[in-house]
């Protein structure tokens, strides 16, 4: 696979929407790309974050304390939380079948935002939309607790 | 040291100055005869008469006479010649040898200056004295005195001779010399005072181009570039003006010779006429005088010039020699006597105040004595003088009071073959000698030779050391009072580290590697190092069985097999260059790189008979395009451009030129030879897996390994240029690990290098190679400087080096100075092992002061003794 498939994936990316091809290209060729086969961790919860993923084949796992909470397919990005904002890694992610990963280093990625602000402003907006569903689902799950903890 | 440099010439080489002025003077009439004889053979035997003529008894008809003269001719030639040889040769000898004589020298005396006068001279300046500064003296002295005597004996006869022919005359032909004399050394002297100044402006411009490349990184931090440049050209514009103003003196004095010279026939004329007119002398006669004085002026001229030159070379004399000549300095005997005194404890302090060199003040004075066997901590800041006192105690520097001893004996009174042999002292920034490690830890072993160089061993030039050589090497020594050691010699004093045998010292180094915490280092170093043939024989056998198993196991283990590709025949190494997959080797020498090898003709032609030749330039032109488009936006300088792209920041222009002239798919224009070899260049770089081009596509691949093919066949597996990828043998030009692992890491498997590594671990313990590794990683070469090692791979090198000798007395500087667990072990160990001598340590942490027999607290005003964890502590506060 070369750029040109990695391309392929990077369009149905959609923090990556605003990007024309030239940019994806130049994403993906400061990017390293790994196979990761299955049962293999990409990162582990805890530790200092230095890159984000970006999943072009197979499924990755995203485990909480141990818990699995969630699948990720082809063209999600992972891990951009630690990188963005120097916490430690909040999950653990596995293979959980082979998969081809696109890893970009924390200083490439921020190196690229700064090249393109477009870049950084897709993302915000990609970020808030992601802040905005968290906090719409909070404000629901407080109100379903709220109306269990309430007598009838 | 002759402050004089005639002095210093009459001293080393009055002999051979003799010779060279006999030899000159006896070649005098060679020449003379050879200047008058075709005279006679056109006057005599060509235009003669009244044959046969009788000559020496003999009788000779035209045509013999004048084969005798000719050939009388030709052998004169041949002797006159043969004498210029012989005098050239001669004089060349001895100035080399007297200059050969005087670096040594002043080499020698950098050698016995004192520690702390290396506080006040640099380097770069130490260094054009020895080697430019003094180039010319060498020259000078095979003439110093020859040239003077002869033109001097030259032009005394020119000037009896007018003198006999008339007095007047006489004395008209030289009454301008002492004019002559007067203004000529007027003006030499402004010309004397100059050059000494250019050589003391040259010397601080060598300062500065040494201060600028030691401070470049702090130059670059603080854009003082400009400031630097300017200072650089005020010295700069210095030295034009002076060397203008020398020139402008020297051709104003040659200007004043030649007027003055010309001068003198206005006499000729003048007076010579009148007495020709008044019939005091004959026309013949004047004609004579003033032929004679036409001959005057060349030994004058020449007699000027020397005169010029030796000025010259007595001014970068004086000025050299008054650098080294000062207080500060041992004696000889000091350095090169050979005889120890044996030390034995217990040290000794009385009164002992040292220079603060950062206060300007001594340090509190300190009494103590310490037994063999135990060991003594001084707790102080750099800026109390805690490094000079421990210096002073290792009997580097000359305390300001008081006395240091080992037993009886003044350490103040010793020679260095004493000091230097039993007492150990370890800074905390030792400098690393450029060389191997062993060169770096059997450095303490190294006083004097203990065994003759090798007969047939090859020297660094590549001569084959045989007695003949030898016997040179030892005269000319002798000639020039250089010592007669050799470099070739074994130095490594084997009983010095108490062991018998060269295996018995390795064995000993690696152990100390261990007990220090390098054993790690030195390990990865063995795996990093190239073996050669001969002194690895047994390790190259067992790292190709490590090959085998190696490769066994990745065969069994596919968390290994899908980690790295191995290199193979008849497979393509996506994880490996371009280059690297067509030849399937490596170069055998250093200087047959990339660059060379696309300009290479046989290259070309190889390439081109497989039809590759184009292929290859249009994918690197490909590249070249794929590269400019994709970091088109870029700002050129960021760092993205910088690691990522093929091309280099200065290399851009060049490549967008190149495409826009030839546009796309190279449509316009083909690229000519050089752009071709860029071209190529970039194509052979790349590694598909980790750059994705899509360039080397698999058709292309199968291409390669086609190729591949016929270059070995081509080249033949004994190649000497090519070492080829061979499962089956060592390969010389790879390091261990590559030689093991014989492959390379995936890179696109994140983990590969590191479990590659540990697993590379697993097969050398389990063959046990582990130490040989070791002792291998002893011939890694540590870079100019040591520069290939981090700080505390210096300190902990050094301190094995130290170690490596059986001491008398250890002095340690704050090194190994960790707090953790395994350092304190680290120390304890330590202690156990020097357990025979007096260990001394310098430290700037309390508890780890508190950790020895015996500890003391410096502060700037006093020193006093802390409790230690022995518990024999008293309170004392002399000062």
């Amino acid at each position: 696979m070369s750029i040109d498939a990695e391309l392929e994936a990077l369009r149905q990316v959609p923090l990556f929407s605003v990007l024309d091809d030239r940019k994806l290209r130049l994403l993906a060729f400061i990017s390293e790309r790994s196979l990761y086969l299955a049962g293999e961790p990409l990162c582990e919860q805890g530790e200092d974050g230095s890159e984000a993923y970006i999943v072009l084949s197979g499924e990755i796992a995203v485990e909480v304390n141990h818990v699995t909470v969630a699948h990720m397919g082809p063209g999600s990005v992972l891990g951009e939380i630690a990188v963005l904002c120097d916490v430690p890694r909040t999950a653990t992610l596995l293979a959980s079948d082979d998969a081809e990963v696109l890893r970009i280093s924390k200083d490439n990625l921020l190196e690229l935002l700064e090249e393109f602000p477009q870049i950084a402003v897709a993302m915000t907006k990609e970020l808030a939309a992601r802040l905005e569903a968290t906090s719409r689902e909070l404000a629901q799950a407080r109100k379903s607790l709220q109306n269990e903890g309430q007598p009838e | 040291m002759q402050k004089s440099l005639f002095k210093f010439i009459w001293q080393y080489s009055s002999r051979y100055q003799f010779v060279i002025l006999l030899v000159t003077i006896a070649s005098y009439p060679v020449s003379y005869i050879l200047l008058d004889l075709p005279k006679h053979i056109t006057n005599g035997a060509i235009q003669g008469s009244g044959f046969p003529v009788q000559f020496l008894g003999f009788e000779f008809s035209q045509l013999q006479y004048l084969l005798f003269l000719s050939l009388s001719f030709l052998f004169l030639v041949v002797v006159s010649n043969g004498f210029k040889l012989f005098l050239n040769v001669y004089k060349g000898r001895l100035g080399e040898r007297m200059l050969r004589r005087l670096r040594f020298e002043l080499y020698q005396r950098i050698l016995r200056f004192k520690l702390p006068h290396f506080r006040k001279v640099s380097s770069a300046q130490l260094i054009p004295m020895i080697t430019a500064e003094v180039e010319d003296v060498g020259g000078y002295i095979g003439e110093s005195i020859a040239l003077p005597a002869y033109q001097g004996g030259m032009l005394l006869v020119q000037i009896g001779f007018i003198f006999m022919q008339n007095v007047y005359l006489g004395l008209a032909a030289i009454s301008l010399y002492p004019v002559q004399g007067y203004i000529i050394p007027k003006l030499q002297k402004k010309v004397i005072r100059l050059s000494r100044e250019r050589v003391k402006n040259v010397r601080v411009i060598a300062e500065k181009l040494g201060e600028t490349v030691a401070g470049i990184n702090e130059i670059h931090a603080n854009d003082t570039s400009a400031y630097h440049s300017a200072d650089l050209s005020e010295r700069l514009y210095r030295n034009f003006k002076i060397r203008f103003d020398i020139y402008n003196r020297k051709f104003l004095i040659k200007f004043l010779n030649n007027f003055m010279n010309q001068l003198t026939p206005f006499f000729f004329y003048l007076i010579g006429g009148y007495l020709v007119i008044e019939g005091d002398l004959s026309i013949g006669a004047l004609l004579a005088v003033i032929a004679a004085y036409k001959d005057l002026a060349g030994p004058w001229k020449e007699l000027l010039a020397f005169y010029q030159r030796t000025a010259d070379v007595t001014v970068k004399y004086q000025t050299v020699i008054e650098n080294f000549d000062h207080k500060e300095i041992y004696p000889t005997t000091h350095l090169v006597s050979d005889e120890v005194t044996k030390l034995h404890g217990p040290l000794k302090l009385e009164g002992v105040t040292a220079q603060n060199y950062s206060s300007n003040r001594s340090s509190p004075a300190l009494t103590l004595t310490q037994q063999t066997g135990s060991s003594l901590a001084i707790n102080g800041s750099d800026g109390n003088g805690r490094g000079e006192l421990m210096q002073t105690i290792a009997g580097l520097l000359p305390p300001v009071s008081g006395h240091v001893a080992l037993g009886d004996n003044d350490l103040g009174m010793q020679n260095e073959a004493t000091l230097g042999r039993q007492i150990a002292y370890v800074g905390r920034s030792p400098h690393i000698w450029t060389g191997t490690m062993r060169d770096n830890i059997y450095y303490s072993l190294r006083h004097r030779p203990q065994t003759d160089p090798k007969e047939g061993m090859e020297t660094d030039n590549g001569e084959r050391i045989t007695p003949d050589h030898l016997r040179r090497r030892t005269h000319e020594a002798a000639m020039t009072a250089n010592p007669n050691y050799s470099i070739y010699a074994g130095w490594d004093e084997l009983q010095a580290a108490g062991v018998n045998t060269a295996q018995q010292l390795e064995d000993k180094a690696v152990d100390l590697c261990h007990l220090t915490g390098l054993g790690n280092d030195l390990y990865r170093m063995g795996l990093r190092s190239t073996l050669s043939a001969g002194e690895h024989h047994h390790v190259r056998e067992k790292v190709l069985e490590a090959r085998r198993i190696f490769a066994q196991r990745v065969r069994e283990d596919p968390k290994l097999s899908n980690r790295l590709e191995l290199w193979q025949m008849d497979s393509y190494n996506s994880s490996a260059t371009v280059i690297e997959n067509l030849f399937f080797a490596n170069p055998r020498r250093g200087e047959l790189n990339l660059s060379q090898l696309v300009r290479s003709r046989r290259v070309a032609a190889f390439l081109k008979a497989y039809d590759f030749y184009d292929q290859l330039i249009s994918m690197g032109y490909q590249t070249v395009e794929m590269m400019l488009d994709l970091f088109g936006d870029v700002s050129t300088g960021s760092p993205l451009f910088a690691t990522y792209s093929f091309i280099s920041q200065e290399d851009l222009p060049y490549f967008q030129r190149l495409v826009r002239l030839c546009g796309s798919n190279m449509k316009n224009r083909s690229p000519n030879d050089e752009e071709k070899a860029r071209l190529m260049e970039i194509a052979l770089r790349i590694i598909p897996t980790k750059h994705r081009l899509g360039i080397v596509t698999p058709q292309i691949k199968e291409k390669l390994l086609e190729m591949r093919v016929a270059f070995l066949e081509r080249e033949g597996v004994g190649s000497e240029r090519f070492e080829f990828f061979d499962q089956t043998r060592y390969m010389d030009n790879m390091s261990v690990q590559d030689n093991i692992v014989f492959g390379k890491a995936r890179l696109d498997r994140k983990d590969a290098e590191e479990r590659i590594e540990t697993r590379l671990r697993d097969i050398i313990m389990e063959l046990d190679m582990t130490r040989a590794l070791e002792t291998a990683g002893l011939d890694f070469h540590v870079g100019s400087s040591g520069a290939q090692l981090n700080l505390r791979q210096k300190q902990l090198v050094a301190l094995v080096t130290a170690l490596l000798r059986q001491n008398t007395m250890i002095v340690i500087d704050d090194i190994l100075s960790g707090t953790d667990t395994a350092a304190k072990e680290r120390r304890q160990q330590l202690r156990a092992y020097v357990k025979q001598s007096i260990l001394v340590v310098g430290t700037t942490n309390p508890e780890i002061a508190a950790e020895f027999d015996e500890s003391w607290q410096l502060e700037a005003n006093t020193i006093h003794q802390l409790a230690t964890g022995s518990g024999n502590s008293q309170e004392e506060a002399p000062t």
